[in-house]
């Protein structure tokens, strides 16, 4: 029953792809709304992180100004606020980049799955869509696979520039304001609920479904490791697991 | 200092975003790498979560309210596909049985 219900939701997600995003003459919505719509709620819960961000660059002692340019310059919150967090503790340029760099890993990780629908893409997009590829936009360009190469490149870029545009804009004011979302509200829950939405959204089928749950699993197991390197891990481990798996039951 | 480890940073940042959609440009994907690549998703997004619910020593961070929360989120992001609702869901769970307990 589960399976079936998760088919046909998968079925129906295609079959509202077709005509909104390839028959674009008879609809007005076009892929670069379809990626800004779609990257809009997706920024709610980065919302908080961006005053968390600012708290960080001015707990460090770093300018307001310099703090920001990071926005533009690395655009990934994990990794702005790994870096400021250990120069902030004195750690020296070396150690706090190579750390920061480790936290954010996993976007080897994004590269290697969407290498593939980057081939039929023209040499500027492979440039520009490389520069906002983070988490939202990987998950967003998986859950809703398109085909035909213009619109995915439309759709990607939207999604990513909308987030980029936001992210500049709330990094600006995070770093004005400071802490201007009380801790105790709890806020930055809201990240960790984001995720998990994405992951159901993204396990479309049930072995996705048990990949998940397996990935879980290996990221509590490896939680003690430094530098999130347990999110590596879970996701090489559990990756190979289901190939396995697959293997052996076909 | 600050501003040499921004750019390093960000170079960082940017060549491991482009590296393999570069480096595997022109190369085929045999069909058993295509299938794995497929699990990636699911799998870091589920790492992900767990990440943020650990400290640096391993340890769960979530009581109740924010375990509660998150199935909350789950199950309506499966059943209705909509992030906004799952937010929602997951917000108001993790709200209601922090203020109960």
């Amino acid at each position: 029953m589960d399976c079936l219900q998760l088919e046909r939701a998968n079925s129906s997600n295609y079959s509202n792809l077709g005509p909104t995003l390839v028959n674009m003459n008879k609809v007005v919505t076009s892929p670069f709304a379809r990626g800004s719509l779609d990257a809009l709620p997706l920024f709610i819960p980065a919302i908080p992180f961006a005053f968390v961000f600012g708290v960080v660059v001015a707990n460090a002692g770093i300018p307001g100004w310099l703090g920001w340019s990071s926005s533009p310059i690395i655009f990934g919150g994990a990794i702005q606020v790994t870096l400021f967090t250990l120069l902030g503790e004195g750690a020296s340029v070396a150690a706090a980049v190579s750390a920061a760099l480790i936290v954010g890993a996993r976007h080897l990780f994004y590269s290697l799955t969407l290498a593939p629908r980057f081939q039929d893409q023209p040499g500027w997009f492979r440039w520009v869509g490389s520069y906002v590829l983070i988490d939202q936009v990987f998950v967003l360009s998986q859950i809703k696979p398109i085909e035909e190469p213009q619109t995915f490149r439309r759709y990607f870029l939207a999604a990513g520039f909308t987030f980029w545009t936001l992210w500049m804009m709330f990094t600006a004011l995070g770093v004005i304001l400071g802490p201007a979302i009380p801790a105790s509200w709890g806020v930055e829950f809201a990240a960790p609920v984001l995720f998990i939405s994405l992951m159901m959204a993204a396990s479309n089928r049930k072995d996705k479904l048990a990949a998940a749950a397996l990935a879980m699993g290996i990221a509590l197991a490896f939680s003690h490791l430094p530098h999130r390197t347990g999110i590596l891990l879970a996701v090489a481990i559990s990756v190979t697991v289901m190939l396995v798996a697959r293997r052996w039951s076909s | 200092m600050i501003a040499a480890a921004i750019i390093l940073t960000g170079i960082g940042t940017y060549a491991m975003r482009a590296f393999f959609i570069f480096a595997l440009a022109r190369y085929t994907f045999p069909p058993l790498m295509l299938r794995a690549l497929e699990y990636v998703a699911p799998t870091v997004m589920a790492a992900l979560v767990i990440s943020m619910m650990t400290n640096t020593r391993g340890e769960l961070t979530a009581s109740w309210a924010e375990a509660l929360g998150l199935v909350a989120a789950a199950v309506v992001a499966k059943f209705t596909g909509n992030h906004i609702f799952a937010l929602l869901a997951g917000m108001g769970t993790f709200w209601v049985i922090r203020w109960i307990i």
